[in-house]
């Protein structure tokens, strides 16, 4: 985070195909684009423009097809699964719209997750313990911490997720859908929780959705279409969230 | 990788499936025990048969006092084992001798000369005695009579064997045990109860001889009980229970001879082939040291001794060493007949009463004329009967591990399928490939070796029952035990490796998109 004028994130002529029954399916057909660390990018497009697949591939889950993918000034195009992996756990935090917290387990033990899997670094039970606790704490949760996810609701689940993916202090959040579940209000507050993360902690967030008003709370809007980038802008008028949740508490306020 | 962590992700997967955790642990338990429970009979056969054929009869000798000659109209072949045609009928080859009595004693004068086993006897049998056999002669009894105040006391006590005999045969090579051997019919008295019993002045070694023998309380008496003489008895289990009930008899005091003595065990069978019962030698019966028996009615003669021989192969040679040895030390010149007897128990062993039907059947059947047949023959067939056994039961059990091993298998894959979003999340999150496999893996292993530790328990407790409740003789090793959980772990991985890859493989994308 020394370097903030360096891309963080540099993808070049990015392409893939799938091979679906026999059929080539080409999810993204070139796609350069550069994000700087602390940027908070919302990626939005309709359903099968290759978004999803290009945050699975930022986000070291997927390959691309062709391309060249620097990430922090690495290439990790033809990084081994074991390399990425290690990526995937200490450099970057996922959210998904389905929450995917492991089921019968308690909260704190799906925010040490993480840590079970920092393999370069190993952490004492006792000290995991610790940091997936003050995690739940940032996120509000410490008294829920050990409720499993069928006891808690959707927006806690939602804050449970985010507390994971923040566990190993990573450098970037990839945040797919993360309010499709959720009702306005709560969505408000996880994107109050996604803006402060950029404010406070410098951390670069990509956030996928198809809907306008959510990506209205980014820095920087990019539109895909058809495998493609088809608009890339800064976003002039960042709607604030913790403004928005500021006027609820005032008073019910019909536009959120 | 730290194998810790690992192991704890992959015992909380375990907890959040208790029912299926404990199903497969079900499974592998069944099999498991199975194993352990047959190799448990397979070895308990095998060393019962080791045990109660070989080591209490095959390698069993027994010098007798004076020279029995059967006049039979039978010859059994050379080379064969020779069972003396008195000991067809009894337990120890000493009891004619004991039990008789010269006709000049009226049997009237004491009911207690009177064998009830001497009734109707095998036509074939033909006692002689040897001359110094007659008690009265050789060892003033009125004396010892008078003394103890008791009128039985030391009658039918043979003549030509001392202690001293025992002890140089100790010295003989390829010799394993030696025991003493002088035997009474006592009446055994505590209280008003009085009970009429064999007694056996005998060396603090016989347990070592009598390998089935357990102690339910108490133990045998020490060779400092026997080097001081001292008025300690061991009660058969049969004699205990006829004096004194249910009621535990060590530390209690019987009368003897009118003389007082303190009983320091009870002693019992874990045979299924001899099953303690009224009448029989062993059990109906109490042991003192031999030295009180030749203290108190001032004898220095053995009605017998037992021996047992190193190796089973070695008896005859041993047998012709113990005759050379007493022959030479009786004096006996070379055209006179020996002054004792020597037999060995084998014969007599296999067609005594009580041992498993198809055991007996096998060995019996097996071994056509059974008086021809040499101890090495025997000995060969036994191992044959029992390795084969063995080799069956163990296919059986191999069986069912196989299937516990699948079962495994089974419950790993759908595992792996159900916990397809699991998998994902793991990955998403950092997990490698091999961290996934090793969670897979260590999970089978858990439930295999969860169920190998029951296995193990079940197993133990089936073959206590089997041997408690069918008298089957089972034997648990503990290098079993190990065996049975080392090839649980051993199926686990095996069985789980499959499931496991599969789930290593896994995309990780289309794992977190799994409904």
């Amino acid at each position: 985070m020394s370097t903030g004028d360096t891309a963080l994130i540099a993808a070049h002529d990015i392409t893939k195909t799938y091979a679906m029954e026999g059929a080539p399916v080409h999810a993204l057909r070139g796609v350069t684009l550069d994000i700087r660390r602390g940027e908070f990018v919302a990626v939005v497009g309709p359903s099968g423009s290759g978004k999803s697949t290009f945050m699975h591939i930022l986000g070291c889950l997927d390959r691309p097809t062709s391309g060249r993918y620097l990430l922090d000034g690495r290439d990790v195009s033809d990084l081994s699964d074991d390399e990425l992996s290690a990526i995937r756990n200490r450099q970057i935090g996922f959210v998904f719209q389905g929450f995917n917290l492991l089921a019968r387990t308690s909260a704190v033990e799906n925010v040490e997750l993480p840590l079970l899997y920092a393999h370069d670094r190993p952490v004492s039970p006792a000290e995991r313990r610790r940091r997936a606790m003050a995690a739940l704490a940032a996120v509000g949760l410490q008294d829920r911490a050990e409720h499993h996810p069928n006891q808690l609701s959707g927006g806690q689940q939602q804050r449970v997720a985010i507390a994971r993916a923040l566990l190993n202090d990573p450098a970037m959040l990839f945040a797919d859908e993360p309010t499709g579940n959720l009702d306005s209000r709560t969505s408000v507050e996880v994107m109050d929780i996604f803006q402060r993360l950029k404010d406070e902690r410098g951390i670069t967030i990509v956030l996928i959705t198809h809907e306008p008003q959510v990506a209205e709370y980014g820095s920087r809007i990019i539109r895909f279409k058809d495998g493609r980038v088809v608009s890339d802008h800064p976003n002039t008028s960042r709607r604030a969230a913790a403004t928005e949740l500021e006027a609820v508490a005032l008073g019910p306020s019909e536009d959120v | 990788m730290s194998t810790r962590s690992t192991l704890s992700i992959s015992l909380r997967a375990l907890r959040r499936n208790r029912l299926q955790t404990v199903l497969t642990i079900t499974g592998m338990t069944i099999g498991v025990a199975a194993v352990l429970t047959m190799i448990a009979i397979g070895s308990g056969a095998e060393t019962a048969i080791e045990d109660q054929i070989r080591a209490a009869g095959m390698n069993l000798i027994v010098v007798t006092a004076g020279n029995y000659k059967v006049k039979s109209t039978e010859d059994f072949g050379g080379g064969a084992v020779e069972p003396s045609a008195a000991l067809r009928r009894n337990d120890e080859p000493v009891v004619r001798a004991a039990i008789w009595v010269p006709p000049t004693q009226t049997k009237g004068s004491d009911p207690f000369f009177f064998d009830p086993r001497e009734k109707g006897s095998d036509p074939l049998v033909r006692v002689a005695f040897h001359p110094e056999d007659d008690p009265m002669e050789k060892h003033n009894h009125p004396t010892a009579k008078q003394r103890l105040g008791d009128s039985e006391a030391g009658l039918g006590s043979a003549a030509t064997l001392t202690a001293a005999d025992a002890e140089a045969i100790r010295g003989l090579d390829g010799v394993q045990y030696v025991a003493e051997g002088l035997h009474q019919n006592v009446h055994v008295k505590a209280g008003d109860k009085r009970w009429f019993t064999r007694l056996h002045g005998t060396d603090e070694r016989l347990p070592l001889i009598r390998r089935a023998w357990t102690f339910g309380s108490g133990r045998f008496f020490s060779a400092r009980e026997q080097s001081r003489a001292e008025q300690v008895a061991v009660l058969g289990a049969v004699a205990a229970q006829r004096v004194f009930g249910d009621a535990n008899a060590v530390g209690r005091e019987v009368s003897l001879w009118n003389q007082p003595f303190r009983i320091v065990g009870v002693v019992s069978t874990t045979s299924w082939m001899v099953a303690p019962a009224p009448g029989d030698d062993q059990f109906d019966a109490v042991y003192i040291p031999f030295s009180t028996v030749h203290r108190l009615l001032n004898l220095s003669k053995l009605n017998d001794i037992t021996i047992t021989a190193a190796s089973t192969g070695d008896v005859s040679r041993v047998m012709s060493e113990v005759t050379k040895l007493l022959r030479a030390r009786h004096n006996i010149g070379e055209d006179k007949p020996d002054d004792f007897t020597v037999t060995t128990q084998a014969r007599q062993a296999l067609a005594k009463g009580g041992m498993r039907p198809d055991v007996a059947r096998a060995v019996v059947g097996n071994v056509g004329g059974l008086e021809k047949v040499t101890l090495e023959q025997l000995g060969k067939t036994l191992d044959r009967a029992t390795r084969t056994m063995t080799a069956l039961l163990a296919g059986i059990a191999a069986v069912s591990l196989l299937v516990g091993g699948i079962g495994i298998m089974n419950v790993m894959l759908l595992s792996v399928t159900e916990r397809t979003r699991e998998i994902g999340i793991r990955r998403a999150v950092g997990a490698r490939a091999k961290d996934v496999r090793s969670q897979f893996v260590i999970e089978a292993v858990a439930l295999s070796l969860a169920g190998g530790i029951a296995g193990v328990i079940v197993g133990l407790l089936a073959a206590r029952a089997l041997s408690q409740y069918l008298r089957w003789s089972t034997t648990i090793s503990p290098s079993a035990v190990l065996l049975s959980v080392g090839v649980a772990a051993a199926v686990g991985i095996f069985f789980g490796w499959y499931p496991a890859k599969q789930a290593a493989r896994l995309d990780p994308i289309q794992s977190l998109r799994y409904e």
